[in-house]
């Protein structure tokens, strides 16, 4: 499957990014990776352009917040983004936060799954049973 | 050297001509009841006729170039990758087109002389359906080319008429591959000026390739540190009588665009200071900062009407006002400059000859005021000579 990955906004924390690109790759996933600094617009282009099944965003410096507001409103203009599945992680609020709260606003920003920090690997396992669970429906 | 002291340049613009030997540069309005030929010789005739013609180069503006619809599935990326290239290439753009929303586009009246489908990488497959074939349809073009997933190829190949098909502009990194279509634009390009008959009839004076002159100004820009002190990064302006070219270094841009150039063209076809006049003045009403200019510049409106060498100073002003607008984020094109880490603003074409370096600097310290509240003041170099035009010519 294709995945297309980056870190949102003016974001330059690279680390995770190419650690994710690596696991991705050792799962099996056709990576297009964005890197850094990466705006919500060229992610949707991206996944139009490749025709990526998975849209996987992080976010470590906590401006997360600001650019999942702007998810749906953004995503409503694309015709064929029906189907995306949607996932972002990393650090998803300024300071700290709990996941109780976190999650759910994500998920109604238009996120399938959201890991706030969470580790890598329990994330990825995660989105392939999302995976799993949708391709058995 | 000395072979280089022999040749003879000639440029060919919408509204004047240049020619220039070793030792000096003649420049001329043209006079639109003649044949550029005929015009030429009867100008210069004696210093042509000096001339061997493997000794005489020539490049020309005149036509305005070849103008291309750019039909793609994104911004970011094929759209904006097609849009890079075309202005490269020297062509102009008419419009861009986001595919999804094709039938909400209204189809150019006038003949397109070249179509650009582009669209997915190579392993991305049905991007296209009838909503372009339709949209086609109602449009009248002259070439068609397609630069988008090679699978889907076939498919356009079999409903479009005398489709072209080259190697797609985006790999399979979303990198941009720039060489195919670019080759096929300026392939073009070069027909196209040989098959107007007045372009052709310059052949009697050349045996040259004659080229696009924005493509001889983009290749001088490495070396022009040759003529004069430039601080990288710069921008330069030709406002011509038809079109104002924009050349800056790729330093000033954020892109996703990774190419081997060094410097980018970005075109603005409806403004000049002559021909494209009645739009420079329509563009410049437009404008919520233009009347503050106008009384900066101590003039007010009743200027657009007038026909003097005053008036058309205050249009060059306003043509680099308004084209540094269009490329700021004030009236973002599809490029968006550093302005704050220009240090060169560089000046080329007739402008040169008719306003003041003082006057250039007047318009960029406004502009750098209003719209962008700076106080940075790049260095204004103006090239009155058209050393950067000789450069460029003769390192061909
Ligand atoms: C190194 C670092 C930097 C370096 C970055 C160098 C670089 N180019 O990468 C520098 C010094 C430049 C930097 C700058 C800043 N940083 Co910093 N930085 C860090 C630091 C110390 C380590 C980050 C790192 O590389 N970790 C290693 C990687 C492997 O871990 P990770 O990033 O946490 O990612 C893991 C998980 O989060 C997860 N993950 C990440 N994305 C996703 C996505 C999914 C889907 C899933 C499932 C999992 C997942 O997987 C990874 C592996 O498990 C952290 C603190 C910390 N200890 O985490 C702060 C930290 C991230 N930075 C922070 C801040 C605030 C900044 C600055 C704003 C500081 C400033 N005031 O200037 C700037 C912002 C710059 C910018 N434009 O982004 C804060 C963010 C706080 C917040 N979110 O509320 C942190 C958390 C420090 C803190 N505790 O305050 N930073």
């Amino acid at each position: 499957m294709k995945v297309v990955t980056g870190v949102v906004g003016n974001d330059i924390h690279v680390v995770a990014n190419r650690l994710i690109d690596l696991s991705l790759r050792a799962r099996g996933f056709e990576v297009f990776n964005l890197g850094v600094n990466t705006y919500l617009e060229e992610f949707f282009d991206a996944a139009v352009e490749t025709g990526a099944e998975i849209l996987l965003i992080s976010s470590l410096n906590g401006e997360a917040e600001g650019w999942g507001r702007e998810v749906k409103l953004l995503k409503a203009k694309y015709k064929d983004l029906d189907n995306l599945i949607m996932m972002i992680g990393g650090n998803l609020v300024v300071g700290h936060g709990n996941a109780e709260d976190i999650v759910p606003k994500y998920k109604n920003y238009g996120f399938d799954l959201v890991c706030h920090q969470v580790d890598l690997n329990t994330g990825l396992d995660s989105l392939e049973e999302f995976i799993q669970k949708r391709n058995r429906k | 050297m000395s072979q280089q002291n022999n040749k003879l340049l000639i440029d060919v613009g919408s509204t004047y001509f240049k020619v220039s030997t070793n030792d000096n540069i003649e420049q001329h309005f043209r006079d639109f009841n003649k044949d550029i030929l005929d015009d030429l010789i009867h100008r210069c005739g004696d210093t042509i006729k000096r001339f061997d013609k493997d000794d005489v180069y020539i490049c020309s503006s005149a036509n305005g170039g070849l103008n291309t619809l750019i039909i793609g599935i994104t911004k970011t990326y094929s759209l904006k990758y097609a849009t890079n290239i075309a202005f490269n290439s020297g062509i102009n753009i008419i419009d861009t087109i986001l595919y999804q929303n094709i039938a909400e586009y209204s189809v150019p009246s006038d003949l397109v002389d070249v179509v650009i489908i582009v669209g997915g990488i190579d392993s991305c497959a049905g991007l296209f359906s009838d909503s372009l074939y339709s949209y086609l349809a109602k449009l009248s073009y002259s070439n068609i080319v397609f630069v988008g997933s090679e699978q889907d190829a076939p498919a356009l190949k079999e409903q479009i008429s005398n489709l072209v098909v080259l190697p797609n502009v985006i790999d399979n990194k979303l990198h941009i591959v720039e060489d195919y279509l670019k080759e096929y634009l300026t392939n073009l390009y070069q027909q196209d000026i040989e098959g107007k008959e007045d372009i052709k009839s310059l052949y009697d004076i050349t045996a040259n390739q004659i080229y696009p002159t924005p493509y001889i100004v983009n290749k001088a820009l490495p070396e022009i540190d040759t003529r004069y002190s430039v601080v990288n990064p710069f921008i330069l302006l030709d406002i011509g009588g038809a079109t104002t070219d924009i050349h800056y270094s790729k330093d000033l841009v954020d892109e996703n665009i990774v190419t081997k150039n060094e410097f980018d063209r970005l075109v603005f076809k409806k403004l000049g200071v002559f021909k494209s006049k009645q739009s420079l003045i329509f563009t410049a009403k437009n404008n919520e900062f233009v009347y503050e200019l106008l009384m900066h510049l101590k003039v007010t409106e009743n200027i657009f009407n007038e026909q003097s060498q005053k008036a058309t100073k205050i249009l060059m002003q306003l043509a680099i006002f308004l084209v540094l607008c269009k490329i700021s984020h004030y009236r973002k094109a599809y490029i968006n400059l550093k302005f704050l880490t220009i240090n060169s603003f560089v000046l080329t074409g007739g402008i040169t000859k008719v306003l003041t370096k003082e006057e250039i600097e007047n318009i960029v310290a406004f502009f750098y005021k209003k719209i962008l509240t700076s106080e940075h003041r790049p260095v204004v170099v103006l090239d009155s000579n058209y050393d950067i035009w000789t450069l460029g010519v003769k390192g061909d």
